[in-house]
This record gives structure tokens, sequence and C-alpha cells, in this order.
């Protein structure tokens, strides 16, 4: 037997229904544009199933705690670390690096 | 290319395979008898996707009816209530017609 | 929001995954800008493709599937060959399919159809764009295929009872998208008014076509 995903929710039991809507922030669509050009033909270097997989591998409680397009940067950030793209450190330092701007 | 196995209106159950990884298969259709209402050609298999696999063999896809009461215990709803899904070829296995067919 | 046991925690200081508008920018926006960054350094992509790649993911929008419908709604011959081979009637009105397949379905005067899925979020985005985010929350994922009368009475759309309710769960390669009904009084109307009667919900099968 298949196991049964964390993400795999359909007729899970859930609370009402409330149709709300948020805004598409810009870095949202920063992250979708990456993924899309890293996957086209030339440089395959992460399909979407390699997102999904990615999402479906990061662990229950992190999956729950993000919103969909935190969670599809995350998995991306690992299936490109996973194939030695780039590496989380040298991400974490940029970051750093932005907030010290920042708040500096 | 092989030939579909499965032609318009065949009942098909859906197998529950031992895959570990990614799948695209919900855990709610696993064991579910359904009738093929379309095949949708040959598709790359997610499950070869989601690691990088991009040579194929590409597997064919179905669109597969399912009894919404066949689907959930509790059903509430008309006995014509439907649920469609997408499933590849090697998910599936032929089944006896679901009774909700035959009577039709 | 502090995540402690999250993906902040890859950070040795404190992370704030702060979504409030006007608070520190967030873990995921700083990263989102970081990765580009990097891999702009590493020669993968250029500071103009980012910017190309994000026109083009907002350019679409519930115009294209609203010229779509209108089309069908006005021209039998369209609709059938819309029913037949959803990308390929799109690609007809200079729409281009980014998925694998669109494949649209019709309601009709005993069939209501709904557009769910269940294992992520999938949707026809190169055509419709962005989906709602309630779409993409867990409640509209896990209830929608075991209750759809009931999720489709907590949005507002009361279907008559002899009506049937079809739910396609967009769990592989085929992107799907709902041909709402023509309201009544119409007949006499343009194409491009009937346009104004397409909602986003309409094409995903949530709420009907507006009344005039």
């Amino acid at each position: 037997m298949a196991q049964r995903g964390y993400h795999d929710i359909g007729g899970a039991p859930a609370g009402r229904f409330l149709p709300t809507d948020e805004p598409w922030h810009f870095w949202e669509k920063q992250s979708e544009a990456i993924r899309n050009l890293l996957g086209e033909g030339a440089r395959r270097m992460a399909s979407l199933d390699e997102i999904r997989r990615g999402f479906e591998t990061m662990g229950e409680d992190l999956y729950g705690q993000l919103t969909f397009y935190e969670r599809r940067l995350e998995a991306l950030v690992r299936i490109l670390e996973e194939k030695g793209i780039v590496s989380r450190a040298d991400l974490e330092a940029r970051v750093v690096a932005m907030r010290e701007r920042e708040s500096g | 290319m092989p030939v579909p196995r499965f032609t318009v209106g065949t009942a098909v159950q859906v197998l529950d395979l031992p895959i570990e990884g990614h799948i695209r298969i919900p855990a709610y259709a696993r064991g579910k008898i359904g009738v093929i209402e379309r095949c949708c050609g040959p598709y790359l298999n997610p499950e070869d996707l989601a690691y990088g696999r991009t040579g194929g063999p590409a597997v064919h896809l179905y669109q597969v009816e399912f009894s919404q009461h066949d689907l959930w215990p509790e059903y509430i709803g008309d006995a014509e209530d439907r649920l469609f899904l997408e499933i590849y070829e090697h998910w599936l296995t032929p089944a006896r017609p679901p009774s909700w067919r035959q009577a039709s | 929001m502090s995540a402690e046991r999250g993906a902040g925690a890859y950070l040795g200081t404190k992370v704030l995954l702060d979504r409030e508008e006007g608070g520190p920018a967030g873990y995921y926006a700083l990263l989102s800008d970081a990765l580009r960054d990097e891999l702009i350094g590493l020669g993968l992509i250029t500071a103009a493709q980012v910017r190309r790649e994000v026109e083009r993911l907002e350019a679409p929008g519930i115009h294209l599937g609203a010229r779509i419908v209108a089309r069908a709604w006005m021209d039998p011959e369209y609709k059938a060959l819309l029913l037949e081979n959803g990308s390929e009637a799109a690609e007809r009105l200079g729409i281009k399919v980014g998925e694998a397949q669109l494949v649209v379905v019709e309601n009709t005067p005993r069939v209501h159809n709904l557009i769910t899925c269940t294992l992520c979020s999938c949707y026809p985005r190169s055509i419709l764009g962005q989906p709602p985010a309630w779409y993409r929350n867990k409640v509209y994922r896990a209830r929608s295929v075991s209750e759809p009368r009931k999720v489709l009475e907590e949005f507002g759309t009361h279907l008559p009872a002899d009506i049937v309710i079809h739910v396609r769960d967009s769990n592989a390669d085929m992107r799907w998208m709902v041909l709402p009904r023509r309201p009544d009084g119409t007949s006499d109307w343009s194409e491009e008014r009937l346009q104004g009667l397409v909602t986003r919900d309409s094409l995903i099968g949530i709420a009907e076509a507006l009344q005039p």
C-alpha cells in the first residue's frame, strides 16, 4: 500500500468554507517566475513534480505552517540544494545581509 | 508507444501500489471502481519526473468516472453525482462494471 | 509569528515570518530575492528574464476565460470544438495554453461541474491566472470532493435539487475549466456584452454566471 501523504487531504475533516482572497505579492510572483525559468527546456533544473516532491517531504509541521507560495519556494530551494546548484548557507547569508541593510 | 490498455466505457479498479515517494493518485480513490470516460494519451510519469528522470517512458493517462457514493460512505447527494480523476495506466486493473453503470 | 521549528530555524538569528503589511519583510520574501541574486550570480538566469517572466505570469486573467465562454455561447461549432479539445479552441482565439491540456466541461440544466485540486492547487493558470486563496486552502481542497453541495451552499450557491454535481479533481495533467450555462434573457446580447457575465467563480464552478 502506498502511504497517504500529509498533502493528500481530499475528504479530510476541515472547517467551514470561507471564500477569502489575498493579494499576490511580488516576491511570490518572482519565486514562481524563477521556478518557471529553471524548469524550461534548456535548463530543466526544477520541474513542477520535483517541487511537489519538495513540499511533500519537508515535513508536516513546516508544510502546515507555510502558505502556498512559501511552500513552493521552500521546496524549490530544497530541490536546488539537493542538486548542488545552490547552498542554503549562501542564501541565508544573503538574507542576513538584506536584513542588516533593512534595519541599518 | 504501446496501445492504450483500456477503452472508453471499460470498468477499472484503482490499484493501491506499494510505491514510496511522489505519486499523484489520491488516497481516497485507491481500491475504488470506476469507468473510463476518456483516454488522454501518453504523458510522462510524475513518479519519474519528481526525481528528475525526464527520459520516459510515457504512460497512458485516463479520465476515470466514479460514483460519489462509492467514494464516500456517508455521502449526501444525488445517486448520479460523480467525481472524475485522471489515473495513469499502471494504477488501473480491469474490474466488474459498477452497479450504476449496468443500470444506465 | 516566529518560526522556531520552521524554515527560519535555518538561520542563527531570530527570523520573523511576519506577513503583516508594513512589517519587516518576511523570511520568504527575502529568500526569494536571495535566490534570484544567487542564480543571477551563477549565470543561470538574468534579471531581465525574471522581469519578463513575472510579466508573463501577470498577463492571463478571467478576461481570457470570458472570451472563450462568450464565443462558445454564440457559436455552436466553436462550442463543440471547445468541449472536444479545449487547448485547440483556446488557441483559435489566440490564447496560448501553457499546461499539458485544457479540458472544458459544460454545465447543463441537469449537470453542474465543480473544479478542484486536492493534492496541491492545480488550476488553468495560463488562461485564468492565479487561483483565489480559498482554492488553495485546506478547507476547499479537503471538502470540495466529499461534500460539494455543502461547500457550494456555504459559498452562497444554491443549486436546484434535481441537478447532479460532477467534481473534477485536477490530480494529473489535465487542467479543467467550466463552461457555465448562458443566463436566460440574453439571446439578443452581443458577444462582448456576454463576456461581462462570466466570472472567475463561474469558471471554477463554485458559482453560476451572473444573471443580467
